[in-house]
C-alpha cells in the first residue's frame, strides 16, 4: 500500500490546474493517475481556440493550454502515471489501479476527483430506428479525426447545437465533409453565440431549432435520417417530417459527469448536475474527497475549470493541516429562474464563488442572494443563457453569520 | 476438416445457437460437416437477441416438443455451459399476478408445469413475494426455481467453437441462394461464395428456414416475423430485481409477455414486445413500442425510470403462427418427406434457446437411424473461453498482469474490458472481426457510455493487429464502414519549412 | 438583408443588429463602442477568423500535429487552408508556435503548431 498526501484522479484540465495548484501551496507527494496515454484530457483533442481568454489573456487551442500546465507538472517533477485505471475508490480513501506494471493500491489523506464526463448515447436518449453504423457522439468523432487521422463521413447531420455540436459542424466542414443541418429539439441554441456565428452562419449550415431526429434508416451503413418539428409542448408535429439522405449522425445531446467511483464511494451526487453535491470548500459528502471541473458540474469555458481547481485547493490545504474550520452548515436553497447552484451547502463562512446555470435564456435579469427575507447580495446580469455558466463570488463579510441562504433569479 | 472439393456429408444452413448445437452434436461423428452463416458471425439471426433465459418448461403444452425438449435442455443446461466455459445461473422466475383475475392463470401455469414434470413450482402470496422481490408490485406469483439464464450469444459462440475445434468448418459471409438435388442424390448448394455439394442438408436458416425449405421443395411452411424491443437499462440499477420478473401470459398474444430479465452480465432487460412485422429484417426500434416497454416496466416495479435505459434493441421470432391467429405452433424438426436427406427445423422460437442440445440430438438420431454413424474418438466436448479479467479475485489479477502487461489496459472502462480480452476477441477461431463480433466476445461498448471511451482504442487494436485500411473496420460485416478512410493521405507530401506554397499548383513552389 | 451580432471584442457581448445588402451597410444599431461598430463593420465587408486544424507527423508520439494560423485570416481562405493540410506532412519533434508552413496561398498566412510533439522513442529488445 503506498501512501500519498493528495491523489488527484484524472490528468486532463481540472486535474493538471489541481496538481499546480497543490505545488503552488507546498503540498508534497502528490499524484495525478490518468488513464489515457497524454495528459491534457479532452483538450488534446479539441484543436480550435478560444481557450485561455480569461486564464491567459489570449486565444489558445485547446492543446496549446493544456501545454501550460504540462509544461509546470513536468518542471515541478510532479508524479504522474499514464495508461492507468482507477478500478476502486474507497470511502477510506484508498484507491487501486491497474495498469501494465500490475495492479496497487494506494492510501490517499486527500482524493481530488478530476474524472470529467462523458457523452450522452443515442441509446439513452432513444432514438427510434435502425442500429446501422455511422452514428456517433461528437466527442467520439472530435478524437477519430483529431487525434487519428480519420474521417468519419461524408454527409452529416448534426443534432444537438451545444457548444460540441457547432465546434464539429465547423470541424467537419474544413476537413471536407458535407454537413447538411444542425438539428436542435429546443427552441433556443443550447451553444454560445460566437460559436453559432462562426461555425455555423460562417459555413452555411442551416440550424434548425425545435427539430429533433424520430427515426434512422440504413443498412449496414446509415443512410437517412427523418427530422420532424416538436410542437410548444415538445410533441411532434407530424406534417413537419423530412428525410434526409445522410450517412453519418453525429450527436452533441449532452454530457454526464463521469460518477461511477465516487458512486462506488458512496459519495451523495446531486441530481441535477449529476457531480457530487460539494459546499465551498469543493468537499463531498466525504471530507477528504474533494471535486472540480467536468465530474462536479459540466463547464463550458476551460479557464474556469482551471479557477474552480485552484479554488478549491484553499480548501484542500485547510484539511491537510486539519484546519477545515466548520460553523453552522446550511445548505444553498434554490430558487426560480435557475437550474442548479454550486456549493449545495455552506460549511463556513469565508469567500465563496458560487457557479449556476439558468433555467432559460433571457435579459436584464437580477440574480439575488437572501436570508430569509434580508437581501444579502444582487447581481445585474445584461444577458442570461443556460449555455452560460455564471460564477459570482460573495465575501465572507457578505456570509458572515447567514444561518439560511437562498439564491434565485428574476 | 476441409473437405476436397467443398463436398460435406453434411451441410448445416444458419448458424445460429441451433445450427451450432447440431454442428457440435454431429462433431461426436466421424463425418464432414460445413456450417453455412450468412452474415459475418455466428448468432446473429434470433441468437442473440433474446432475454437468454433457460425456461423451465410450464409455458408449454404438455406432449409437445415444446414442452418436452424444454424440460430436457432445462436439466442438461448446466452441464453444457460448464463444458463450453459459458455462464450460467439459476436465478429463478416469479410470474406475477396483479389482479385477482390473473391469479387463475397462474394455477393454469402450475397445472401445466406439472403435467410436465418441471420440478419445484410454487404458488406464494403477496408476503412471500415481497420477501422475494420487495421492489416489485404483486398480490400473487408463481415461483419457479429451475428458470435460469445465461449469455445466448456467448453460449452460440461457444457451440461453434468447440464444434470447429472437433473438425466442423464454418463458411461465414456465405448465403445460400439455392439448392439442387443431384441425381446421384446429392445436394449442389449455391452460395454466393461458391459451390458446395452435400449427402445430406439440414435446414435450421431460422427465420429464413421456409425460404431455405422452398429451394427444394413446394411445401407449407411460412415464418412469420414477429418482432420484440428490449431496453437495456444500467448496472447501477440491477439492485431492482432478484429474479425474472413476468406477467401472467396473454393467449393468443406473439409472446410471452414485457417481463424484467436480470441478464447473467448483471443488466436488466425490460421487454420483450410483440408485433408482427413484414420484413424479416426489420429491426428497428419504434417510438410507441419503446414508451410501452417504460410504462408495462413500472407497472411491476414503479422505481423503474427510462433515465436508466442505456440502449434498446429488438429480435425477430420466426413464428410459423399467422398474426391473424398469434400463439403457438410447436417445433417443427422433420426430414422432409418428399426429399431424402433434407431436414427442416421450422419455427423455433421459445424454448429454442433452452432446447437447442435436445433439438441437436433429435436431429442427429434422424440421420444416425438412416447412416449408422460412426463415433469420432477425437471429440472433446470442452472448450476454454475468454478469461473475463474483471471476474477474478485480486491476487489472480495481480498474476495475470505479471505474465501479460495486456491485462493492465483497460481498454473499455464501463465493462473493465483488457486489452487482453480485446486481442483474444479479434483472433478468435471463427475469425469474425467486425466490432459486434468483439462486443458479444468481450463486453466491450456495452457499457453505459456505449463505446465512447473504448471504440476509438478498439479500432486501434484491430488496425495495428489486421493492417487493415480504414475502410475495412466494420460495425457488423458487410456495408457497416465506419471510417471513410483517412483524413489526411498518409503519403502526403513533407513539408519544408519556409518553402512557398501556391494557390494554383497548391504544394510545393 | 438584417442580422443580429453578438459582438467578440469585450466580455459585454452587445447584441448589434445590422441592415445590409452584400457587403454595402445601410444601418447599424445596438453598439455601445466604437470597438463594436468595427467589429460588425468587418463583419459584413471582410470577415477574418483563425483557422484551426490538423497536420500529419512522421515519427511522433502524436500522429497529427494541431494548427492554427497565427492571426485571422480572411473567412474565404478556411476551406483552402484546410485542404493544404491534409495534403502536407511534418516531422517530430515539434514546439508550440513553431512555423510548420508559411505563406500559404501566397498570402502570407502561416500555419503554427498548437501541440507540442515528441519525437516517438522507439523501442529495441
Amino acid at each position: 500500500m503506498q501512501e500519498k498526501e493528495v491523489i488527484i484522479i484524472g490528468g486532463g484540465a481540472a486535474g493538471l490546474a489541481a496538481a499546480v495548484a497543490c505545488e503552488q501551496k507546498g503540498i508534497k507527494n502528490v499524484l495525478i493517475i490518468e488513464r489515457g496515454n497524454y495528459l491534457g484530457g479532452i483538450l488534446q483533442q479539441c484543436i480550435h481556440d478560444g481557450f485561455g481568454l480569461e486564464k491567459f489573456n489570449t486565444s489558445l487551442a485547446g492543446p496549446e493550454y493544456a501545454q501550460r500546465y504540462i509544461d509546470q507538472v513536468k518542471e515541478k517533477e510532479i508524479p504522474f502515471l499514464l495508461n492507468s485505471m482507477v478500478v476502486s475508490l474507497t470511502p477510506q480513501k484508498e484507491v487501486t489501479v491497474i495498469n501494465n506494471n500490475g495492479y496497487t493500491h494506494y492510501q490517499a489523506k486527500v482524493i481530488i476527483l478530476a474524472m470529467g464526463c462523458r457523452e450522452r448515447t443515442r441509446g439513452a436518449i432513444g432514438i427510434p430506428g435502425a442500429r446501422p453504423s455511422g452514428i456517433y457522439t461528437a466527442g467520439v468523432a472530435q478524437e477519430l479525426i483529431n487525434l487519428k487521422n480519420y474521417m468519419v463521413g461524408e454527409k452529416i447531420v448534426v443534432l444537438g447545437s451545444g457548444d460540441i455540436g457547432l465546434i464539429m459542424a465547423r470541424r467537419l466542414s474544413l476537413e471536407g465533409a458535407e454537413v447538411i443541418m444542425v438539428a436542435e429539439k429546443l427552441p433556443y441554441s443550447s451553444g454560445l453565440p460566437r460559436n453559432i456565428n462562426q461555425c455555423l452562419y460562417d459555413f452555411d449550415i442551416p440550424l434548425l431549432l425545435s427539430h429533433t431526429v424520430v427515426d434512422i434508416k440504413g443498412n449496414g451503413r446509415l443512410s437517412e435520417v427523418t427530422i420532424a418539428q416538436l410542437g410548444k409542448r415538445g410533441g411532434i408535429i407530424p406534417q413537419g417530417r423530412r428525410k434526409i439522405a445522410c450517412d453519418t449522425l453525429l450527436l452533441s445531446v449532452g454530457l454526464i459527469p463521469e460518477n461511477e467511483l465516487s458512486r462506488e464511494a458512496g459519495i451523495v451526487l446531486d441530481n441535477i448536475t449529476g457531480g457530487p453535491q460539494v459546499d465551498e470548500r469543493g468537499q463531498t459528502s466525504i471530507p477528504g474527497i474533494f471535486a472540480c471541473g467536468n465530474v462536479l458540474q459540466v463547464h463550458d469555458i476551460v479557464d474556469n475549470v482551471s479557477l474552480e481547481a485552484e479554488y478549491i485547493l484553499e480548501g484542500v490545504a485547510e484539511y491537510l493541516k486539519g484546519k477545515l474550520t466548520k460553523e453552522q452548515e446550511i445548505n444553498v436553497e434554490l430558487g426560480e429562474g435557475l437550474r442548479y447552484v454550486v456549493p449545495q451547502r455552506l460549511i463556513s463562512r469565508k469567500d465563496t464563488i458560487f457557479s449556476f446555470r439558468v433555467n432559460q435564456p433571457g435579459r436584464k435579469k437580477i440574480l439575488l442572494f437572501e436570508e430569509g427575507r434580508r437581501l444579502i447580495k444582487k447581481k445585474s446580469l445584461r444577458r442570461v443563457n443556460p449555455a452560460e455558466m455564471v460564477r459570482i463570488k460573495l465575501s465572507s463579510r457578505e456570509v458572515e453569520g447567514i444561518k439560511t441562504l437562498k439564491v434565485r433569479l428574476v | 476438416m476441409k473437405a476436397a472439393n467443398n463436398h460435406y456429408d453434411i451441410v448445416i444452413v444458419g448458424g445460429g445457437v441451433v445450427g451450432c448445437a447440431i454442428a457440435r452434436e454431429l462433431s461426436k461423428y466421424k463425418i464432414n460437416i460445413a456450417v453455412l452463416e450468412k452474415e459475418a458471425d455466428v448468432g446473429w439471426g434470433i441468437s442473440c437477441r433474446n432475454s437468454g433465459v433457460i425456461h423451465a418448461g410450464f409455458n408449454y403444452k404438455p406432449g409437445t416438443l415444446r414442452a418436452e425438449l424444454c424440460l430436457e435442455g432445462n436439466k442438461s443446461f448446466a452441464k453444457l455451459c460448464q463444458e463450453l466455459d459459458v455462464p450460467y445461473k439459476k436465478i429463478g422466475k416469479v410470474v406475477v399476478a396483479q389482479k385477482k383475475e390473473e391469479i387463475g392463470g397462474l394455477k393454469k401455469l402450475k397445472s401445466q408445469g406439472e403435467k410436465n414434470r418441471v420440478e419445484g413450482l410454487q404458488i406464494i402470496n403477496s408476503i412471500e413475494l415481497k420477501k422475494l422481490e420487495p421492489n416489485v408490485k404483486g398480490i400473487a406469483a408463481l415461483y419457479s426455481p429451475k428458470t435460469a439464464i445465461t449469455s445466448p450469444y456467448l453460449l452460440t459462440i461457444a457451440l461453434a467453437e468447440n464444434a470447429l475445434r472437433n473438425g466442423v468448418s464454418f463458411f461465414l459471409n456465405t448465403e445460400v441462394k439455392n439448392i439442387a438435388k443431384l441425381r446421384n442424390s446429392n445436394f449442389k448448394i449455391n452460395t454466393n461464395k461458391g459451390k458446395f455439394t452435400s449427402s445430406y442438408v439440414i435446414n435450421s436458416a431460422g427465420l429464413y428456414s421456409d425460404k431455405v425449405a422452398h429451394m427444394v421443395e413446394k411445401n407449407k411452411y411460412r415464418i412469420h416475423p414477429c418482432r420484440g424491443e428490449y431496453h437495456i437499462l444500467d448496472k447501477n440499477v440491477s439492485w431492482l430485481i432478484n429474479h425474472l420478473i413476468y406477467p401472467v401470459p396473454q393467449t393468443g398474444a406473439g409472446g410471452l409477455g414485457v417481463h424484467l430479465t436480470p441478464t447473467i452480465d448483471g443488466n436488466i432487460l425490460i421487454g420483450p414486445s410483440d408485433k408482427y412485422i413484414k420484413r424479416k429484417d426489420n429491426l428497428s426500434i419504434t417510438s410507441s413500442v419503446m414508451k410501452m416497454l417504460s410504462a408495462e416496466a413500472r407497472e411491476f416495479s414503479p422505481l423503474i425510470s427510462p433515465g436508466y435505459v442505456i440502449r434498446s434493441y429488438s429480435g425477430i421470432r420466426a413464428k410459423q403462427a399467422p398474426s391473424s391467429e398469434g400463439g403457438y405452433w410447436d417445433f417443427v424438426i422433420e426430414e422432409s418427406d418428399k426429399i431424402s436427406n433434407f431436414i427442416n427445423l421450422i419455427g423455433i422460437e421459445s424454448p429454442g434457446l433452452t432446447a437447442a442440445q435436445p433439438i441437436a440430438k433429435r436431429v442427429v438420431e434422424i440421420i444416425n437411424i438412416k447412416e449408422r454413424l460412426n463415433s469420432n474418438p477425437n471429440f472433446n466436448p470442452f472448450r476454454k473461453g475468454i478469461l473475463r479479467f474483471e471476474e477474478q479475485d485480486e491476487k489472480t489479477k495481480k498474476a495475470l498482469i505479471k505474465q501479460n502487461s495486456d491485462y493492465g489496459e483497460i481498454v473499455c472502462r464501463c465493462e473493465k474490458v483488457t486489452k487482453k480480452e480485446i486481442l483474444e476477441a479479434i483472433n478468435n477461431p471463427l475469425r469474425a472481426r467486425s466490432l459486434i463480433s468483439i462486443k458479444y466476445r468481450t463486453r466491450a461498448m456495452m457499457g453505459r457510455c456505449q463505446g465512447g471511451y473504448c471504440l476509438p482504442r478498439i479500432i486501434e487494436i484491430l488496425r495495428e493487429n489486421f493492417n487493415l485500411a480504414p475502410r475495412e473496420i466494420t460495425l457488423k460485416g458487410n456495408n457497416s464502414y465506419l471510417l471513410v478512410g483517412y483524413r489526411s493521405n498518409k503519403e502526403s507530401e513533407s513539408c519544408k519549412k519556409k518553402k512557398l506554397l501556391s494557390l494554383a499548383e497548391g504544394l510545393l513552389v | 438583408m438584417e442580422r443580429e451580432f453578438t459582438c467578440i471584442m469585450c466580455p459585454k457581448g452587445c447584441l448589434i443588429k445590422v441592415e445590409y445588402e452584400g457587403t454595402d451597410i445601410k444601418n447599424i444599431k445596438g453598439d455601445e463602442c466604437p470597438k463594436g461598430k468595427e467589429y460588425v463593420k468587418n463583419e459584413i465587408t471582410n470577415p477574418l477568423r483563425v483557422f484551426t486544424g490538423s497536420v500529419l507527423v512522421g515519427n511522433g508520439d502524436f500522429s497529427l500535429v494541431s494548427v492554427k494560423t497565427p492571426s485571422p485570416i480572411p473567412k474565404k481562405y478556411l476551406k483552402k487552408i484546410g485542404e493544404i493540410t491534409r495534403r502536407i506532412k511534418v516531422e517530430a519533434p515539434i514546439a508550440i508556435s513553431q512555423v510548420l508552413a508559411s505563406n500559404l496561398l501566397g498570402n502570407n498566412i502561416d500555419l503554427i503548431a498548437t501541440r507540442k510533439i515528441k519525437k516517438k522513442i522507439s523501442l529495441s529488445y
